[in-house]
């Protein structure tokens, strides 16, 4: 068989054993409360037909953008002025340590003290959960940056920003991205706990809507699949980052 | 750099365009106004989708059916954590609120006036219908979940308790979100629950619960809402606070007036406020027609008194807040002179 056609028919048919496996085990189950596969497709459709499908992806996609936008421009500068200057390291690196591990599910009340519960709150949910993976990764990238390249930089005469933009940036810049894939993927991730602020939109808000509308665990689940293939092509974006020429240069070296 | 210039170009395109559909698809930016309808800002006020906030949605309803614009703006809540710190934030000036929770937070030195009633009984304590739980106490040594621990279900499970000659040490307590209890109850997670409805009748309407008992057979009068607003409110626009309690007043009155109302509001409640099946709503209200009262809504200092007490057994009120303190009666209408709204409703779906 050929490699490509392998490739996709490979994860179609594991993706086909998997929906017939939680078929026949809801069957099995007996219970009229977890639905199969196919009530969770006419839930996703029912939702289309009612205009809410996209509303809510796009709720949904408007928090996370921003949230992460934002993130990602605090984020990288500042790991990357916390990787180069070793002070600041040291004064700030176990303050971000300890904000690092916290749940966004437990800033919630803050969030809504502070921001009420309009798009703001959520999107400053987000960017929590975002920045401190994107800031460790880049920090990291500048300290572990093989000297020789630097080394060889300064023998000749590169010096200051010209230093920075030409050889710690796209030395650092492979790892950089690395960084901000997990920490998008973190951030869609969040997307639910965010949401369970009195918003009244987005994929989140459905699974918390769903739940009390009483048997809707269809829409429940349509939620989850919904935020999963979303989140599957949001990654094969990000991933189309590591094509350009910059970042296959810092690849290259292992 | 080309990698910094395509994504930054593609970045700025991407926000751009989410935030218009944003814009246009859920916050109705380019929405052009009916003439006429006013476009101050309202007050907010924060509700769940539970029958005991059920005056909220109905008020606004027929204000804007009749009079093509409500008085305040309804914002709804999936938990109570979230409805308290709207509150708290000055984000809602007016909300539905557990009684004991409101009287703690006064406690606490929150500027919060209960000024109404929610409802009347409209609780159950529900069982699976397989399980040999018929009494109180066969309920020794079970699972029992209740919604918050400021929750009136919750000060009912202990005079329910206390009744049976138990105690609450007789039992386990457990703390659960109320639209979760259903599902608990049918994996047989727990043994009973107990919480506002429409999360009892779900049960019954699935299949697989059993009443043990309605509130109104153990605590008649039951209240488990009111209607509470901030201090500044009452300060800066008594005539606001006045509107919102007679409006509340008069769809309560409207609700128990006739069947026909109550099979109407579970129509339109349903679809536009609480996104729920209409034949939930439909069945709390009419199963039996006295699960959930509206009327009878004047703030009674015995029934608050009661309340401290049992709030100060299950520690969650210390009884440094009089009735006086966390109350505000002079918006109170003469029950026999609130007249219900004159509205015939939507007619039969």
């Amino acid at each position: 068989m050929n490699k490509s056609l392998r490739g996709t028919l490979l994860p179609v048919l594991t993706a086909f054993f998997f929906l017939a496996l939680w078929h026949v085990l809801v069957k099995l189950s007996g219970s009229d409360l977890f639905p199969t596969p196919l009530d969770v497709a006419k839930g996703i459709q029912e939702l289309f037909e009612k205009g809410l499908l996209l509303k809510y992806i796009v709720a949904s996609l408007f928090r996370v953008s921003w949230g992460f936008m934002l993130a990602v421009v605090v984020g990288v500068p500042l790991g990357l002025a916390l990787g180069w200057f070793r002070p600041a390291y040291e004064a700030l690196n176990p303050m971000i340590q300890i904000m690092r591990p916290i749940s966004p599910i437990a800033w919630i009340p803050v969030a809504i003290l502070w921001f009420g519960i309009d798009d703001t709150a959520p999107v400053f949910l987000i960017f929590l959960a975002s920045v401190f993976p994107i800031t460790v990764s880049s920090m990291a990238a500048v300290q572990n940056m093989q000297l020789v390249y630097l080394r060889a930089a300064q023998n000749f005469g590169v010096q200051g920003s010209q230093l920075f933009r030409r050889v710690i940036l796209p030395a650092a810049l492979p790892q950089i991205i690395t960084g901000i894939r997990i920490a998008l993927g973190i951030a869609w991730l969040v997307v639910v706990a965010a949401e369970m602020i009195a918003v009244n939109s987005g994929l989140g808000y459905l699974i918390i809507d769903a739940r009390n509308a009483g048997k809707r665990y269809d829409l429940v689940v349509a939620g989850m699949v919904m935020i999963g293939l979303i989140g599957l092509v949001l990654d094969l974006l990000v991933r189309q980052l590591e094509k350009f020429d910059e970042v296959r240069w810092g690849y290259g070296q292992r | 750099m080309k990698l910094l210039t395509a994504t930054f170009l593609f970045g700025s395109l991407w926000l751009a365009l989410i935030t218009g559909m944003h814009g246009k698809l859920n916050l109705k930016w380019f929405a052009i106004r009916a003439p006429g309808v006013s476009t101050t800002e309202k007050y907010k006020i924060g509700f769940l989708p539970v029958t005991c906030h059920l005056t909220c949605p109905v008020t606004d309803f027929i204000n804007k059916e009749t009079t093509g614009d409500g008085i305040f703006e309804p914002v709804r809540f999936n938990g109570w954590p979230e409805l308290k710190e709207a509150y708290l934030s000055g984000y809602t000036p007016a909300t539905f609120i557990l009684a004991p929770m409101a009287i703690a937070l006064r406690e606490q030195g929150v500027p919060i006036k209960i000024v109404y009633l929610g409802h009347r009984d409209g609780s159950a304590v529900m069982v699976h219908k397989d399980s040999k739980i018929y009494r109180m106490e066969d309920l020794r040594g079970k699972k029992v979940a209740v919604p918050n621990r400021y929750s009136n279900q919750r000060l009912l499970i202990f005079r329910a308790l206390k009744q049976a000659g138990m105690t609450v040490k007789d039992i386990e307590l457990v703390e659960m979100p109320p639209p979760d209890m259903p599902a608990a109850l049918y994996s047989k997670a727990v043994d009973a629950i107990s919480s506002g409805e429409p999360f009892m009748a779900q049960t019954e309407l699935d299949g697989y619960g059993r009443v043990l008992w309605l509130t109104k057979d153990v605590w008649p009068n039951f209240i488990s809402c009111v209607l509470a607003v901030h201090e500044d409110m009452i300060k800066n626009d008594r005539a606001a606070v006045q509107k919102l309690v007679d409006g509340i007043a008069s769809s309560g009155k409207w609700l128990d007036e006739k069947m026909d109302h109550r099979m109407d509001a579970a129509q339109f409640v349903s679809k536009n406020y609480y996104n729920q099946h209409p034949r939930l709503l439909t069945f709390v209200l009419s199963k039996p027609p006295d699960r959930v009262k509206y009327t009878n809504l004047a703030l009674r200092k015995a029934d608050f008194e009661e309340i401290e007490e049992l709030g100060k057994d299950a520690g969650i009120v210390t009884g440094s807040a009089r009735f006086e303190d966390y109350t505000d009666v002079s918006f109170v209408p003469d029950e026999s002179l609130v007249k219900p709204y004159v509205f015939e409703g939507v007619g039969k779906p």
